[in-house]
């Protein structure tokens, strides 16, 4: 939400210089015609003073051949609610505009953005882009020209994913995505250095990459009403993190430890020796494969074990209290089940309800270790 | 809050109208709740009246302070952007109004967690609100026990009572703003957080983000809402 929109809803129409609001009647007349009144009545009222535009009524095409001209110095416009399948090429001749807000159009098909936007001078220019409520299936790589953005909403569109290719907007500090159908969130979103505030809430998101740990500017989290049933360990580094929204997903409330345990195989032992033991090795002793192989161990968490794994792991869940307000499911992942995962962080100790758990989780575990035993 | 015998019907032209009824109905010992809930859904929303108290955070809901109310009552605006919402709440034994100004807020109820706290909280009902309309919220949950005392109470008391005790609100529109007017009697500045997942509260002190259209000084409160 841009801070500079108060209550959404401004005030009467006409009037200042800092201000132009456009109210056009509707009339029974075809599109051809309509078009052609809002064409007429913008260039009726064209000033070079003019820095904020707000279209209330239906727009039957693109935005009117001659708008750059007739406001020159415009830095908002607004088009929402007016009906556009497509923003058009007038778009491309803005010079100065820092905010578009398209909210609730029709926009979504192939061509709703002009080709060219990332060498117009908007891509210098715009700062917040608002495009909730339209019908996006995939995020525009059109967009991605926007180098300066710093505020982008697709809330309430059609998108299945995220592209990796947003980590090119490297400005952006907001980013809605709140109300699409999207599955998986990209590692690559966590290199976007001065992201402070991800909304991904109603989506259909399953887990967290624990690379977004690496967003260090990142204030607010908002993840309501999606699939998650824990978090990844790592979410405890988000040390300037205020605001984190998780109701609506089945999180796991019961620590359930994972006992069926595959012992390691002969590679994984093999590697993890290598590992540990600092083995050198050259690229050219081994075979590309096992090369490869080498490269993915993961280190345990554990303190005390330095150890490493490469596919065999023990999943365990604990319970953390986050910043005094939240009790959150955090997975982590074990070398070995004689392996334990220290649970302390920045902001928090452990309390008295960790510990209760863990006495249910003894209970639990020698439960089910019964049933795995007698079958 | 007991009923007068007879109740009047009060319509508020604007904003600074709706305040001065507030002022003269709490003036004396009784107030009638449903005096209040109409007088309050009479007030067409006018954006140009309320505009100044509507000042808006980024990453959560705030806190507005409209008026004191000479102590008997407070009467804020809270403004809430896309996906905003607030944690499961009580109100300290204090009526709540809320009237929708702008958009549309859901409300979710939920039963009082058992005795020890534990488990996850259910939930009760859930509706949007609608701009102009005015949600009454009782606080006072006196009686946990039978529920036929507790509808034997609220017919005494004559309440037109639309929800009782814990709430959750939320703006779920990821395209639109919503703002609301609240009043509560007798004020109060901390209340229960519910965590929705285990049941255990949380007490927190509340704060506003403004007064009188002014935006408090200092540092920004970190949130105590576990939603």
């Amino acid at each position: 939400m841009e801070p500079q929109e108060a209550a959404g809803a401004a005030g009467g129409g006409g009037g200042g210089a800092g201000l132009l609001e456009l109210e056009l009647p509707r009339r029974g007349a075809g599109e051809a015609g309509a078009a052609v009144a809002v064409a007429a009545e913008l260039e009726a009222r064209r000033s070079g003073e003019t820095r904020r535009l707000v279209l209330s009524r239906r727009l039957s095409g693109p935005l009117p051949a001659g708008l750059a001209r007739w406001f020159p110095a415009l830095e908002v416009l607004d088009v929402s609610g007016t009906g556009l399948a497509a923003l058009g090429a007038e778009l491309l001749e803005l010079p100065r505009l820092r905010t578009l807000l398209a909210k609730n159009n029709r926009l979504g098909g192939p061509g709703a953005l002009p080709k060219g936007l990332g060498q117009a001078p908007l891509a210098r220019s715009l700062r917040v882009l608002n495009l909730s409520g339209n019908r996006f299936a995939e995020l525009p790589a059109a967009l991605l020209g926007l180098r300066g953005l710093q505020s982008l909403s697709l809330g309430g569109n059609r998108l299945h994913s995220i592209p990796p290719e947003i980590q090119a907007l490297s400005s952006l500090e907001f980013l809605y995505l709140g109300g699409n159908f999207i599955t998986s969130i990209p590692p690559e979103l966590a290199n976007l250095p001065s992201l402070s505030y991800l909304v991904l809430s109603d989506n259909k998101i399953q887990s967290i990459p624990p690379q977004l740990a690496q967003l260090h500017s990142l204030r607010s989290l908002s993840l309501h009403n999606n699939l998650l049933t824990y978090l990844p360990r790592e979410i405890l580094n988000l040390v300037h993190l205020e605001e984190l929204s998780l109701r609506g997903n089945p999180l796991v409330v019961r620590f359930v430890r994972d006992l069926t345990y595959n012992p390691p195989s002969l590679l994984e032992l093999a590697g993890r020796t290598m590992k540990t033991r600092n083995i050198p090795y050259a690229p050219s002793d081994l075979p590309g494969n096992l090369v490869r192989y080498l490269s993915l161990a993961s280190n345990c968490p554990n303190p005390k074990c330095g150890g490493v794994y490469f596919d065999s792991c023990v999943r365990q869940i604990k319970f953390v209290d986050f910043c005094g307000k939240y009790r959150l499911p955090l997975m982590h992942y074990l070398c070995s089940p004689e392996c334990s995962s220290p649970c302390s962080s920045a902001s928090q100790s452990s309390t008295s309800q960790s510990e209760s758990d863990s006495e249910d989780e003894a209970i639990v575990a020698a439960h089910r270790m019964q049933k795995v035993l007698l079958g | 809050m007991e009923q007068l015998v007879q109740t009047e019907v009060w319509k508020a032209q604007t904003l600074q109208e709706l305040i001065q009824i507030l002022h003269r109905l709490f003036s004396g010992d009784k107030v009638s709740v449903e005096e209040v809930q109409a007088l309050m859904e009479s007030y067409e929303s006018n954006p140009v009246e309320w505009m100044k108290y509507a000042q808006f955070d980024q990453y959560r809901y705030t806190r507005n302070l409209v008026d004191k109310g000479n102590g008997k009552f407070n009467l804020m605006i809270l403004c809430w952007g896309e996906g905003h919402g607030s944690s499961i709440h009580d109100h300290t034994d204090s009526h709540c109004f809320m009237k929708i100004l702008q958009g549309n807020l859901k409300e979710t109820l939920f039963e009082w967690p058992g005795k020890k706290g534990t488990g996850a909280m259910t939930k009760k009902s859930e509706r949007v609100l609608e701009e102009n309309q005015c949600a009454y919220i009782n606080e006072k949950q006196i009686f946990h026990s039978t529920s036929s005392e507790h509808q034997e109470r609220k017919y005494h008391l004559g309440m037109a009572a639309d929800s009782i005790g814990l709430h959750r609100v939320e703006n779920t529109s990821h395209t639109e703003s919503a703002v609301s007017l609240h009043l509560y009697s007798p004020p109060f500045d901390s209340c229960n957080t519910f965590d929705q997942r285990t049941g255990h509260k949380h007490n927190v002190k509340m704060t506003f983000y403004s007064q009188f259209g002014e935006r408090t000084p200092g540092a920004t409160v970190v949130s105590q809402e576990n939603n």
